[in-house]
């Protein structure tokens, strides 16, 4: 049999008004935990970001100049593979090289450069991370070398300090969504139990289960994406903030912020992921109520 | 219309509701289930409902064995079903035409239906001036004729009755149970549980007496009890007919044939 729209909505609208006190905190519940899993999600993606080149235990980078001749190049790789502290060692040619910066870049730098050039580059794993310098002091002002790079202090420690803040926040999330879901569980067993007497006649005069379900389950699918929604308001909120999106802001010019501009594109997987899991905690929470309390 | 087989129906622990209850009942016949407190009469309505599904034994309804029906096709057998209770049970924030139309929106009938049926329905029972009225507003006897236009304004092959007068006054009662007799002869079926001695011995109609979960008496044009109107045993002093002794004294096995009892004895006489 089909349900009309209007009535579930009309019906779940009713659910909640009369509700209205335990809906605020199941919504505010879901908002801030959802909130914690896409700033999480944020500032993993824009710390990736920014490490993108020291990623794979890369450890030293050689960029060789864009005009360098083909054997120039291959004598620097050769000379690299060589040295004594240098374990391993990948050639990056310009196109990838361009590639990569694509996503690093803000637009008017990249607008200013072509692929030709864009240098390419060595990387090189380390056998010893410390001797970085020493790698440095070898190859800067060879013939072809147009620059030596490894990862400053800075890096490795917000790399480490990424990693734990990251595990911190999804413990946290998890946690809270778990008692949004409980939250939103428990508004519509009351909700039921306020209408114990409607669902009554209605399965005496034959409304089938899903017509009784559905506007307790519509009921808690929208907490669910009110909650989302406050969450994304939040995400959007940090990602314009903090300066974060990828023509980056004045301020954040030669900070590590500046350096963690995430595309418009990462904020809208973000804000998905954030609607998915939103809803899918509204419709768990009011699912398992209905199939505990709702005994059709 | 509705056979009941070697029924028996036993709740937790080990209190056994029905015992092995075999009886039949046609299309278009009125019939009271009568019998003292905890003799099973709620459970034969419940079981007739699908609120419970028999221990044992099959339940024959409306062509359908319904102790075997899975779960999501009982709504569609409640909808073949009206059903009213000593409790009325009317929302009390819906006016008496809220409430009836109620029994039709939730089944998905459209406006336009529910627009035409309601307010007959209303007529029929004789409220169409209350129409606009709370339930609180009513009277009890009021209120059980709104009942009564909620289960049957589905029209409904059966119509089932527990208690209906059991909070009422003698004259409402009569009023309600005349209510009934008029749905009853537009052919649908109609049983009613009751309490009632006076009702059942003036209304004379087919009665089915349970004891301790068993059919003891299934006597058509019967009175309430064997005693109730003195020489009830023997004779059936308001049309005088010879008594069946089958029907009053055996088993409901005993019934010949077991179908169509009080057509039969009707025909006989």
């Amino acid at each position: 049999m089909p349900v009309s729209p209007s009535y579930v909505s009309r019906e779940a609208a009713t659910n909640l008004w009369r509700n209205r006190l335990m809906t605020v905190a199941a919504i505010l519940t879901v908002a801030v935990s959802l909130a914690l899993v896409g700033s999480a999600l944020l500032l993993k993606q824009g710390a990736s970001k920014a490490t993108v080149q020291w990623q794979n235990g890369v450890q030293a980078i050689v960029w060789v100049k864009p005009n360098a001749a083909t054997p120039l190049i291959s004598s620097i790789g050769s000379e690299l593979r060589q040295s004594p502290y240098v374990k391993s060692c990948v050639w990056r040619s310009q196109p990838y090289d361009y590639n990569e910066a694509k996503h690093l870049l803000p637009a008017d730098e990249l607008q200013a450069t072509t692929q030709s050039d864009y240098p390419s580059s060595y990387r090189c794993v380390l056998n010893d991370p410390s001797q970085a310098p020493a790698v440095y002091q070898q190859f800067i002002g060879r013939p072809g070398v147009f620059a030596v790079k490894y990862p400053g202090q800075q890096i490795k420690t917000m790399q480490s300090v990424i990693r734990v803040l990251q595990w911190v926040f999804l413990a946290v999330a998890v946690i809270l969504l778990l008692s949004a879901a409980v939250l939103i569980l428990n508004t519509i067993r009351m909700a039921i139990f306020a209408r114990r007497r409607e669902v009554s006649v209605m399965k005496l005069v034959g409304a089938t289960n899903w017509f009784i379900r559905l506007p307790f389950m519509a009921e808690g699918l929208i907490q669910g994406l009110l909650g989302a929604g406050i969450a994304v308001l939040a995400v959007l909120g940090l990602y314009w903030g903090l300066g974060l999106d990828t023509t980056g802001t004045v301020a954040n010019q030669g900070s590590i912020l500046h350096e963690m501009a995430v595309s418009g594109w990462n904020v809208i997987g973000t804000c998905a992921v954030v609607a998915i899991v939103g809803i899918g905690v509204g419709v768990a929470g009011s699912a398992f109520a209905v199939r505990r309390f709702l005994d059709v | 219309m509705i056979t009941f087989q070697n029924v028996t129906k036993t709740y937790k622990g080990s209190t056994v509701a029905l015992h092995s209850c075999s009886v039949e009942i046609d299309k278009g016949e009125f019939v009271f289930l009568v019998g003292p407190s905890g003799s099973g009469k709620t459970t034969f309505i419940r079981l007739l409902l699908r609120e419970e599904a028999p221990t044992s034994g099959c339940i024959w309804e409306a062509g359908k064995e319904i102790g075997r029906l899975p779960k999501w096709r009982i709504p569609y057998l409640r909808r073949n079903i009206g059903c009213v209770f000593q409790d009325f049970r009317l929302l009390p924030n819906k006016s008496v035409f809220e409430n009836v139309a109620f029994a039709l929106e939730v089944i998905g009938r459209p406006k336009h239906v529910i627009e035409s049926q309601v307010p007959q329905v209303l007529e029929l029972v004789g409220l169409a001036k209350k129409r606009d009225n709370l339930p609180h507003e009513l009277s009890g006897g009021e209120q059980q004729r709104v009942a009564v236009a909620r289960a049957f304004v589905n029209r409904p092959l059966i119509l089932l009755a527990d208690e209906p007068t059991g909070n009422l006054d003698p004259t409402t009662s009569l009023g309600i149970m005349r209510l009934l007799d008029r749905i009853n002869r537009t052919g649908t079926t109609v049983i009613v549980a009751t309490h009632d001695a006076g009702m059942v011995d003036q209304m004379r109609r087919r009665v089915i007496e349970l004891d301790r979960g068993a059919i003891v008496r299934d006597q058509a044009n019967g009175v309430y009890g064997i005693d109730s109107v003195g020489a009830a045993a023997d004779t059936r002093p308001a049309v005088g007919l010879p008594v069946d002794q089958a029907a009053v004294l055996g088993a409901p096995s005993a019934i010949p044939g077991g179908t169509g009892a009080a057509h039969r004895y009707a025909g006989r006489t």
